[in-house]
């Protein structure tokens, strides 16, 4: 197909999306790629007109995509055993000697990707991966607990564009921890992170995303529990101009658990989306789901959360959303959206919404004991982030710790 | 030591501004305590609040100095620095601050304001942990975050340990006695005696007797309608206890 036909499939397609359309024309034909791209292409980049998007307009903040310059904010130290994979914008790098149980797949053609139309990001993502000489695809087979954590290294590396996948596989019983950084460096990124916990597994996933004032990126995690496994996933994000974390989890079997943490701290001109769906697809399942935000002047935060409790499946889920803003500054922005869509009779959910400013009795009564009172806000808000960052890989959780701090005692830009 | 001149203050405005004080004289000379009692709505708490600043608490005229510095000029932090201390009648929690952090905060804070050096880590675990012996402090409840899930007695102890850590040079107890049963009231209230210094003066605010038969005022000041209105020694404390306000008063209030 031509990138004249390509162009007729957008509707008055912007400079970014011909941008996009020419990136996928240079690229290998594949079916499942077509798929990917026809599902891209229905959305186009996402739009406040898309009811999942209203908040998040990646098609308004970057017109045309531009080179990123070199990447900024507080950035984590891999913890000195950590098996360290690095993708430098275009391409994987993996060390050797990997442990027992631990095996990497690269993979040179585009991989399928379901439900990609409810995923425009994530449908751009596989689209535009999967070639040879370029290792953008890994498969990780995870058939033993792993002491060591994994260190995923995203870097956009002042490029145009970034798109990476990663896929882990865990195996009946084993474990594995990875931590994330994603620190921006290209005008537009897409990640794709995918989690298969099987029977008994279970993984630990921690986030720290920072970005340009000029870059839009999207970080799509998909997870499917099995049978008594748990997820465990901690996120920090500074925003970008736009930033969108999505998290899907997807229940398969009966007694498993998953636990969502999050804390968003967007400067002047950021934005930081946490967007969650959690799909109820078996009996007995359980979530908490705690998500902590601080925004200054000139900030945006949005919070999307779902759970989807069908009738018949979803028996005896237990389940509890909370979302929590502290709205700094005059001209801090935040959205919320909580939804509990539950068709089972016999479930605990729970969710809670709130957004405000500091308790001014706490306030005084720590500047009546001497306390400045920017720095009792600056405590205050600190302890408020830091329950949200609790479940976070322990060693990185210092680094998290230090840097929300360092952002909200002004020094974190 | 504290002298308030005819103070009037109110508490919020325009319309909804309601004046509390009217017109109220009191002095504290240093190394005494003196007691405040009154009934309901006399202005007891609202004087604790206007003398350590709280928003919402207007002056309309008059003036509280604390040797002789305008306390009603300073920001919160800054009369603290100047060793004003007030133990809350609703001590109020601070999540995710541990009791230890924030005191060594607040302690560091006023030392620093007042060009002083840091505390030191050992010497502030060293003084923590006799200050929480002598008020039966277990060292579990200071990693706690600041009076989360506290009792209401635990909530006063960890005031009284507060104060006995900044060492103020003046210090507002305000309704320190409620919520203590009386064996917290009998640790409580050594630990305010070991406070009496000939430099430190104290405002004892309660509603009854019974505390004051264990910090023994020098003098007792009877509140009603934002003003002092009968002044004498310990024994007032008990003629009230007796008689009741409106015997003091000569009238219902």
């Amino acid at each position: 197909m031509t990138i004249a036909e390509l162009r007729t499939r957008f509707q008055d397609p912007t400079p970014a999306e011909l941008q996009l359309i020419a990136r996928y024309g240079e690229l290998p034909e594949d079916g499942r790629r077509a798929r990917a791209f026809d599902a891209f292409a229905q959305s186009g980049l996402p739009h406040r007109r898309l009811e999942q998007w209203k908040w998040s307009d990646f098609r308004q903040s970057i017109q045309s995509i531009e080179a990123s310059s070199a990447q900024s904010g507080p950035r984590m130290a891999p913890p000195a055993n950590a098996i360290v994979l690095r993708f430098d914008g275009r391409s994987w790098d993996v060390p050797d000697g990997l442990p027992d149980g631990f095996r990497v797949f690269e993979k040179d053609t585009a991989q399928a990707l379901g439900n990609a139309e409810q995923l425009p990001m994530a449908a751009l993502t596989a689209s535009q991966t999967g070639q040879p000489k370029t290792c953008d695809i890994l498969q990780i087979e995870v058939s033993s607990s792993q002491e060591r954590p994994v260190f995923l290294d995203f870097a956009g590396a002042g490029r145009e564009m970034a798109f990476a996948r990663i896929a882990f596989v865990v195996r009946p019983g084993a474990r594995v921890d990875v931590i994330e950084q994603h620190s921006g460096g290209a005008g537009l990124s897409a990640m794709l992170v995918e989690f298969g916990l099987q029977k008994g597994a279970s993984a630990s996933r921690t986030l720290l995303q920072s970005g340009g004032h000029q870059e839009a990126t999207a970080i799509t995690g998909l997870v499917s529990l099995d049978e008594d496994s748990e997820f465990q996933q901690t996120a920090l994000a500074f925003g970008a101009k736009v930033a969108r974390i999505e998290t899907r989890v997807r229940y398969s079997g009966p007694n498993a658990a998953a636990f969502l943490n999050a804390a968003y701290l967007p400067a002047d001109g950021k934005h930081v989306d946490f967007t969650s769906h959690v799909w109820h697809g078996a009996e007995s399942c359980t979530t908490r789901q705690l998500t902590k935000g601080a925004v200054p002047d000139g900030g945006r935060g949005v919070f999307q959360g779902k759970f989807h409790v069908p009738r018949s499946v979803g028996q005896h889920t237990d389940a509890d959303m909370q979302h929590q803003a502290l709205l700094l500054e005059n001209g801090a922005e935040v959205f919320a959206k909580p939804e509990l869509e539950i068709y089972a009779d016999d479930v605990e959910c729970a969710h809670g919404n709130t957004s405000g400013q500091l308790d001014e009795s706490a306030l005084f009564y720590m500047r009546q004991r001497g306390i400045p009172v920017a720095e009792a806000r600056a405590m205050l808000t600190e302890a408020f982030i830091a329950e949200a960052l609790e479940t976070a890989h322990p060693d990185v959780l210092q680094t998290l710790l230090d840097a929300s701090r360092d952002f909200l005692r002004g020094s974190g830009e | 030591m504290l002298k308030i001149e005819n103070l009037t203050a109110r508490i919020g405005e325009g319309d909804e501004a309601k004046s509390i004080i009217n017109g109220l004289t009191l002095e504290v000379p240093a190394g005494e305590v003196h007691a405040v009692m009154g009934p309901n709505g006399a202005g007891k708490s609202t004087l604790a609040y206007v003398l350590t600043g709280r928003d919402g608490y207007e002056v309309d005229g008059g003036s509280a100095t604390l040797s002789g510095e305008d306390l009603l000029n300073m920001d919160p932090e800054e009369r603290a620095a100047k060793g004003v201390f007030l133990s809350f009648q609703y001590p109020v929690e601070i999540p995710g601050v541990p009791v230890m952090t924030f005191v060594r905060a607040a302690m560091n804070a006023q030392r620093k304001a007042r060009g002083e050096e840091e505390i030191s880590a050992p010497d502030f675990i060293k003084k923590a942990r006799e200050v929480g012996e002598k008020l039966k402090i277990d060292a579990e409840m200071l990693k706690r975050p600041v009076n989360v899930g506290f009792s209401g007695g635990e909530k006063k102890r960890l005031e009284i340990f507060q104060m006995m850590m900044l060492e103020p040079r003046f210090a507002i107890l305000d309704e320190t006695d409620s919520g203590l049963d009386i064996d917290a009231l009998k640790t409580v209230s050594d630990g305010v005696n070991a406070l009496r210094s000939p430099g430190r003066g104290m405002l004892v605010i309660t509603h009854y007797q019974r505390l004051l038969d264990h910090i023994r005022p020098d003098k007792v000041h009877v509140f009603a309608k934002g003003r002092v209105v009968k002044s004498g020694g310990p024994e007032l404390a008990e003629q009230l206890e007796r008689e009741g306000y409106d015997g003091i008063l000569g009238e219902p209030v």
